[in-house]
């Protein structure tokens, strides 16, 4: 074998039994996205289910009630109080019990009656804008409904059928599980890759190491292919456990997903060795590794924001984070079953970053102590 | 002792005017030497003194800022590359994966000088019983005494054969017994032609060399063989001053025209004279009149700590 090789090989095995000999990095690298996907699986959901409400009805007709009905209807709302006056509703809402209040003025039933403008008050709880977002796009449907059903429309009738390709019952996990995968996984692999080059500083086995023939390239690959191999074990955890717990589908190729995902992690684990070979001080690179790591993986990828509505700068910015183009794969494989001619501009990026972060890390890692 | 000097040929080590600043402070200054292959160098001196910053010059692992040092005739500065695969570097804290077994640490190091397969094995297996670890070949490295993990730090620098070992401070911190072990396989090691190049601040040790090199604020103020520089370097004459008030007594003694140095020596004092002004009678003479009760003087060899104190004193 040639010695490159050979002294790749020995920097790889190291590595990997590092890893093995320490149950923290087995927990952290198998146990962590597990939680992760649970956590955000189950508890981040961009659906409103069931929201409590409470009803103040002036009118007390039966075109009131229909109302009420058409908005419980949607299973988007449930109705909780009937109250007798405005402040009740805001006290509620203060205390929690409801997350928005529906004021029917006294004359609805006639305004609709006669086919004028029949107006209600719908009051939500500001505080959680994302809720009464959802919660006011509900609340028109239902209105809507409601009206239609009236027999006269108070709104003009358009009626949209909608149906969302790719995920037909708009379900969150859907959305979120791909994304979420690789926001996981680029997070973890920065925090893991972070202290390793600047323990070896702190623990002097670098200047041992630097005293061997072995090149700063074979130490940079010899960090990463373990890491590399256990992002993609991560991967194939995260997406089992998605397809199990949520039913997230596979519908194009896992090669493809597999051959981004190397990519993928050549990038982030190129931006944590980076950090660790600048630092040389385990607990700065952590520091440094937990902001780096996690913000941009999950504020600049996708995940949540679209970075197509993000500010120039942050748009920008955003074409540095791998995270940003494995988000797009992972959907675009899992659920739209795309492949490499759709793919390529991500393929492309990841590439890109990737190349950038391993020859930036390889080039500041000075192999003398000066 | 070792004082049988193996005849040089090429030198091993050659430095000269080698000079290390970071920043204002000057780590190494002007510092000259050859080191003879098969010989122990010894390199002597306080903690700061430069000896780490030396060795890190010498193994291509920090360049110098002025002068320049030939190792294996191959150039620090130009060809670090080629120095590094010639030589074997122990470094101060013995740097072994504390997390990886013993034989893992020593294939890791094989595998970094590109070393491999049946022939690695073997020769670690060798190694290893020649340190008398063959035993410890399955324990993790971290769950050894300080003595065994230094031994296995040696062997993880010698995989390679390299015909030139650096080893920094190698007996920091190890028991004495260890130290002794440790010597003895340095002195073998010697006699079958490598070059040790080894720093250390234990004064019995350096008794073991070859030839010493005292370093003091990055100077290098000596530089020969145990016996001359204990017959050469001191001006005066040695005693040994015993009694209960020996410490007591030093301060006055100091003061004393003729006493050229005075320092402690275990519970007893280590005292330079001038012969010319002061002889024997005239010390004990001088010690019995003194406020500091009986005081016995008995003429001693200097031994290496008093030519090192003494040369770091006159600076």
């Amino acid at each position: 074998m040639p010695p490159f090789f050979q002294r790749l090989g020995a920097l790889a095995y190291k590595e990997l039994l590092h890893m093995l000999r320490d149950q923290q990095v087995i927990y952290l690298a198998l146990g962590m996205p597990l939680v992760m996907l649970l956590l955000f699986g189950y508890a981040v959901s961009f659906d409103v289910d069931e929201l409590p409400i409470a009803v103040l009805d002036h009118d007390g007709s039966a075109a009131a009630r229909r109302l009420v009905r058409g908005l419980e209807a949607s299973d988007a709302f449930v109705v909780r109080h009937q109250v007798r006056e405005a402040a009740a509703i805001e006290a509620l809402m203060r205390r929690g019990t409801i997350r928005a209040g529906v004021v029917i003025p006294a004359g609805f039933a006639r305004q609709v009656a006669r086919g004028a403008e029949a107006r209600y008050q719908l009051l939500l709880d500001g505080a959680d804008g994302t809720t009464a977002r959802i919660a006011l796009g509900y609340a028109f449907g239902a209105t809507a409904a409601a009206a239609g059903d009236a027999g006269r429309g108070v709104l003009p009738l358009l009626e949209p059928r909608v149906r969302a390709l790719f995920n037909p019952a708009l379900r969150s996990a859907l959305f979120i599980v791909p994304g979420l995968a690789a926001v996981i996984i680029g997070i973890l692999a920065v925090l893991m890759s972070t202290i390793t080059v600047a323990r070896e500083w702190e623990r002097g086995s670098m200047e041992q190491l630097f005293a061997t023939p072995v090149d700063r390239l074979a130490v940079v690959l010899g960090k990463l292919l373990p890491y590399v191999a256990i992002g993609l074990l991560q991967l194939l955890l995260v997406l089992t456990a998605g397809a199990w717990l949520f039913a997230v589908p596979l519908r194009g190729s896992l090669a493809t997903l597999l051959a981004a995902a190397v990519l993928f992690l050549a990038g982030v684990l190129g931006q944590g060795l980076l950090i660790s070979m600048v630092t040389r001080n385990q607990q700065v690179a952590t520091q440094l590794g937990a902001i780096s790591g996690v913000l941009p993986n999950l504020l600049l990828s996708g995940f949540i924001f679209p970075p197509d509505n993000m500010p120039l700068p942050l748009r920008v910015l955003s074409r540095a984070v791998p995270a940003r183009y494995m988000v797009a794969v992972m959907r675009g494989v899992l659920l739209q079953g795309q492949r490499l001619p759709q793919l390529w501009p991500q393929f492309l990026g990841l590439a890109l970053v990737a190349a950038a972060f391993l020859t930036i890390s390889t080039l500041a890692f000075r192999r003398s102590l000066d | 002792m070792a004082d049988a000097k193996p005849t040089p040929s090429a030198p091993a080590i050659v430095a000269e005017q080698l000079t290390r600043r970071f920043g204002a402070f000057v780590a190494v200054r002007d510092v000259s030497f050859e080191v003879a292959r098969g010989e122990i160098f010894g390199y002597l001196g306080a903690n700061g003194a430069g000896k780490s910053t030396t060795i890190r010059m010498l193994c291509g692992l920090l360049a110098p800022t002025a002068g320049r040092a030939t190792v294996a005739g191959a150039d620090v500065a130009r060809d670090p590359e080629r120095v590094k695969r010639a030589i074997g570097y122990m470094s101060q804290r013995f740097s072994l994966y504390l997390d990886l077994r013993v034989r893992e640490n020593l294939e890791f190091f094989g595998g970094a000088y590109g070393l491999g397969g049946a022939a690695l094995a073997r020769r670690i297996d060798a190694l290893l019983e020649r340190v008398e670890l063959t035993a410890q070949a399955d324990l993790r490295t971290g769950d050894l005494p300080g003595g065994l993990r230094q031994r296995v730090a040696l062997i993880a620098a010698m995989l390679h054969e390299p015909a030139i070992l650096f080893l920094d401070e190698p007996t920091a911190g190890v028991a004495p017994a260890a130290r002794r072990t440790f010597w003895r396989l340095i002195r073998e090691l010697a006699a079958g032609g490598t070059t040790v190049f080894v720093t250390t601040h234990y004064m019995d040790e350096a008794e073991y060399c070859h030839r010493i090199g005292m370093m003091s604020a990055g100077r290098l103020v000596a530089l020969d063989t145990p016996a001359t520089l204990k017959r050469a370097y001191l001006a005066g004459s040695m005693f040994l001053v015993e009694g209960p008030q020996v410490a007591a007594a030093l301060p006055a003694l100091r003061s004393h025209p003729a006493v050229l140095g005075a320092q402690p020596f275990g519970a007893a004092a280590h005292l330079r004279v001038d012969p010319a002004q002061l002889d024997r009678d005239g010390l004990q003479g001088l010690l019995t009149a003194g406020a500091h009760g009986a005081l016995r003087a008995r003429p001693v060899e200097p031994s290496l700590e008093d030519v090192f104190l003494a040369l770091v004193e006159e600076r």
